[in-house]
């Protein structure tokens, strides 16, 4: 069996979701960089430049913990390749700014799964009783070489989880998920350089695809789920095609994946990605209703959860701002803010 | 350039300012006496986090250091408990910030010392939308 | 009130502006012998330097001792005085106190200011330092900052408007023409005022006062030496300083200068005089909105008039009580430490009948308030002629 499984089951309990005010058409993009035309979304959510992952992440914690009704963490963990600082962690950042101290806390990389791999572990801590809730974050300002294909994407955002034990408060039980990793290298950044580097259609099939579909199809197979048992589907998403590519070849349904595909009006928010996906999903979700999330980070790996909402799910209804009305509420910046924004000016 | 920042980062994160034992006002930044009845009974409170523009004023020729981010708002926010906060205001359209606007605190990158320095985070306000 | 009477014995100063080819000692030593030249009778006992930033704008500190050697006066006591803006008029305050008390029975006191030296952000990082570091500076705060949210804040609570604000520079930069001393000789329309650049919104460029050097200085002395003596000298017939809740956005009533206040309410009573009778008033306007408040706090305007009655003319030349009459902080110029010594210079001129073209007739009690910060230090003088 590959089913990780922790024997007493740990639940959700609140949940925070940030993006940040301005975003770029990518229509912008085109036309600097190709005469015109635009990119696969249409817009990408970009940080003010007093932003990083450090504050977005504090934004999204304590909304998270305001939802959770949670006074001590146990765990701050951040995923993040956006981290601010080389050496120094971001996590203790956010813990400090939370006013948590007896804490564990460490920022995770994989590429874009970090969030996920987050959950993962305050879930692992929490189900083995080592810690009573934690805090997981997948957060990103997602930087792309100016003119590169990623610019189109790369964005900035993502969402925070407190993940404590199955009780009352709980809103959604994580029953069960499953990892898969290789070693390919589809998209890296060495230290010191500045923007990361792809390998173009390398990422898709052997990478995207091939690992999605493994942790995916292992959790299927071991649970003796089927696609039909989930009313939601959430798919990292790097571009508005491949979750739908890859949620179509797993046998789920449109229905099943648009309350969770934010990635044609946000872009790729790296770490953020599948996390921002999955709070959408809660953002409506009833008791009972099962969700799928699988993540991806190239380098590369794929983790795959089943989620069940609980009743407690109800008692957060209007607590934070949802995810809808977050990315309804922007204002759009030209190339040159941009710039200035995310310090693309070499000086 | 760090220590000085790193000693109030409380104050920075989470608007720790003062509250009286004596008489309950409450004050950011936090003072040594209350300012109200005089009493030197003065604890650390954590600060509400959202009130409303008194005055402000747009600032276009900066402190070094925040050079990059002029034109800004800066402006006296009133918090839900009375205390008075001297903040930027950012990610706000210019025709919402005004006086008696409603703004919620948030925690932003205040300045970056140089290119390997330390990046000191602090207390924003946004206008609430 | 103290035992002795105190005199302005004599007095010196430097043209404000540009001083390249001078160093702070330079235009200190340029005051102080002009001022030690007019009474050569009166040796200091001790000697007060007014300044806000020599560390930063000069690299140097000790400016006291300094100042005392290069006069030839080693083995004075010598002490710089620091009170942001208002150092300047402390310094006097402090002289005046120590001779009335009977403590000593002269002094120099010189204003100085080295500030061109300074790249302009540097110099808006060193006026600043007169506020918080933890809580003004660090939110990027500028001095003229603080006064842009405290102008919005008056135009808006008391419906001043904008050509009413501009009426105090523009009365500045009228009073200026003809002053010798003055950094900006040239008169100015409200439109000048109301066009010019955007520094801190509502207030523009000519709103504020300019940055320059410069250096001011008195030679004070107490009854016994100032007998017989008396033709061309002033009397300083009250000096007072209060201090007001440190910023500004952390008081009541923002719009109150309670700083000004008091220590002029306490200098009037001190001085036994009601403040109808002062003649003259050299009001510290280093943004057009503090001078407003200024003449409010003092009572010369009513609340929310200050403004109004500059542009009514109420502060002319040849009205009952002109104000900056050599130009004010705004065309005079404001080299910080050293602006409330070039203001009691300037009534000490008026009082002893050598203010030039600029003299007003019949003045009988001059006043001059010097402001550190947004009204947190105020430096209150009255001045009346010798008798």
């Amino acid at each position: 069996m590959h089913l990780m499984q922790s024997k007493e089951r740990a639940a959700i309990r609140g949940y925070g979701a940030y993006l940040p005010y301005y975003r770029l058409p990518t229509t912008e993009i085109a036309r600097v960089w190709k005469g015109g035309g635009s990119g696969p979304n249409v817009e990408k959510a970009v940080a003010s430049m007093d932003e990083d992952t450090v504050t977005m992440a504090l934004e999204a914690a304590r909304l998270a913990m305001k939802m959770s009704e949670t006074k001590e963490l146990g765990a701050v963990f951040v995923g993040t390749e956006s981290k601010p600082y080389a050496v120094k962690p971001t996590s203790t950042i956010v813990a400090q700014a939370l006013g948590q101290h007896h804490t564990l806390a460490a920022d995770l990389e994989f590429a874009c799964k970090a969030g996920t791999e987050a959950i993962q572990v305050i879930t692992g801590l929490v189900g083995s009783g080592m810690i009573d809730a934690g805090l997981a974050i997948g957060m990103d300002t997602a930087q792309g070489r100016p003119g590169d294909d990623l610019e189109y994407t790369a964005a900035s955002g993502g969402a925070a989880y407190v993940i404590g034990r199955k009780d009352k408060k709980a809103i959604g039980v994580i029953d069960c998920s499953t990892s898969f990793v290789s070693d390919t290298g589809d998209f890296w950044r060495r230290a010191h350089e500045r923007y990361p580097r792809h390998l173009s259609r390398f990422t898709g099939e052997p990478a995207y695809f091939y690992h999605i579909e493994n942790s995916v199809r292992t959790l299927f197979k071991e649970t003796g789920h089927v696609p039909s048992d989930f009313k939601y589907a959430v798919f990292h998403q790097p571009n508005p095609r491949f979750p739908v590519e890859v949620a179509t070849r797993l046998g789920f349904t449109m229905e099943q994946i648009k309350t969770g595909l934010l990635n044609p009006t946000i872009g790729n928010t790296y770490a953020g990605s599948s996390p921002i996906g999955l709070a959408a999903v809660l953002d409506e979700a009833s008791p009972g209703d099962k969700i799928l999330l699988a993540s991806f980070g190239s380098g590369a790996g794929s983790d795959a959860f089943c989620i069940e909402v609980t009743d407690g799910i109800t008692r957060t209804r209007g607590v934070n701002p949802t995810v809808k009305s977050i990315m309804s509420r922007t204002s759009k910046i030209d190339y040159s803010t941009y710039s200035k924004f995310r310090d693309k000016l070499q000086k | 350039m760090a220590i000085e920042y790193w000693r109030n980062r409380d104050r920075y994160y989470r608007l720790i300012g003062s509250r009286c034992q004596n008489c309950g006002d409450e004050f950011f930044p936090p003072v040594y006496r209350c300012r109200g009845c005089g009493s030197e009974k003065i604890v650390d409170k954590e600060m509400p986090k959202s009130g409303k523009i008194v005055t402000y004023t747009r600032l276009h020729e900066p402190l070094p250091g925040f050079e990059a981010q002029a034109p800004f708002y800066l402006a006296v926010v009133e918090l839900k408990n009375g205390a008075r906060v001297l903040s930027q205001v950012v990610d706000s359209p210019d025709e919402s910030v005004k006086t008696g606007a409603r703004v919620k605190a948030t925690v932003r990158r205040m300045k970056v010392d140089g290119e390997s320095g330390q990046i000191i985070y602090g207390y924003k306000f946004v206008v609430d939308r | 009130m103290g035992k002795s009477k105190v005199y302005i014995a004599s007095a010196g100063l430097t043209k404000v502006g540009d001083h390249w080819s001078k160093s702070i000692l330079d235009l200190s030593v340029e005051a102080a012998r002009g001022a030690i030249k007019g009474a050569p009778k009166v040796k200091p006992e001790h000697i007060f330097v007014g300044n806000m930033f020599s560390a930063v704008g000069s690299s140097q500190e000790h400016l006291g001792a300094m100042v005392a050697s290069a006069l030839g006066l080693a083995g004075t006591p010598a002490f710089k005085v620091e009170s942001a803006c208002s150092s300047g008029g402390s310094a006097v305050n402090l002289a005046t106190s120590l001779i009335r008390s009977g403590a000593i029975e002269s002094a120099l006191v010189v204003g100085v200011e080295k500030m061109r030296d300074l790249e302009p952000e540097e110099t808006s990082k060193a006026l600043a330092m007169a506020e918080s570091a933890d809580y003004t500076q660090f939110v990027g705060a500028t001095f003229a900052a603080l006064n842009g949210l405290l102008a919005r804040y008056y135009m808006e609570h008391l419906g001043v408007s904008r050509d009413e604000l501009s009426s105090i520079p523009v009365l500045d930069h009228k009073n200026a023409v003809t002053a010798e001393h003055a950094q900006f000789r040239k008169a100015i329309s409200p439109e000048v005022v109301s066009r010019s650049s955007m520094v801190a919104d509502p207030l523009r460029l000519f709103d504020c006062a300019p940055v320059g050097d410069g250096a001011a200085a008195v030679l004070l002395t107490g009854e016994r030496r100032a007998a017989g003596s008396k033709r061309r000298m002033a009397e300083v017939l009250a000096s007072r300083v209060a201090t007001a809740e440190f910023s500004v956005y952390e008081r009541k009533d923002m719009l109150e200068f309670g700083a000004t206040k008091s220590a002029f309410g306490k200098a009037m009573s001190d001085a036994g005089l009601s403040p109808k009778k002062v003649s003259l008033a050299e009001v510290h306007d280093a943004f057009s909105v503090v001078g407003a408040l200024s003449l409010e706090a003092m009572g010369f305007s009513k609340r929310g008039m200050g403004a109004r009655d500059a542009k009514e003319g109420k502060y002319d030349q040849g009205s009952s009580m002109p104000i900056n009459t050599f130009g004010g902080l705004k065309a005079r110029g404001h080299p910080v430490g050293a602006t409330g010594v070039y203001q009691v210079v300037e009534a000490f001129m008026q009082l002893t009948g050598q203010a030039g073209l600029n003299q007003v007739e019949g003045v009988e009690y001059a006043v001059t308030q010097n402001v550190g910060g947004v009204d947190t230090t105020s430096a209150i003088q009255v001045l009346g002629r010798a008798s």
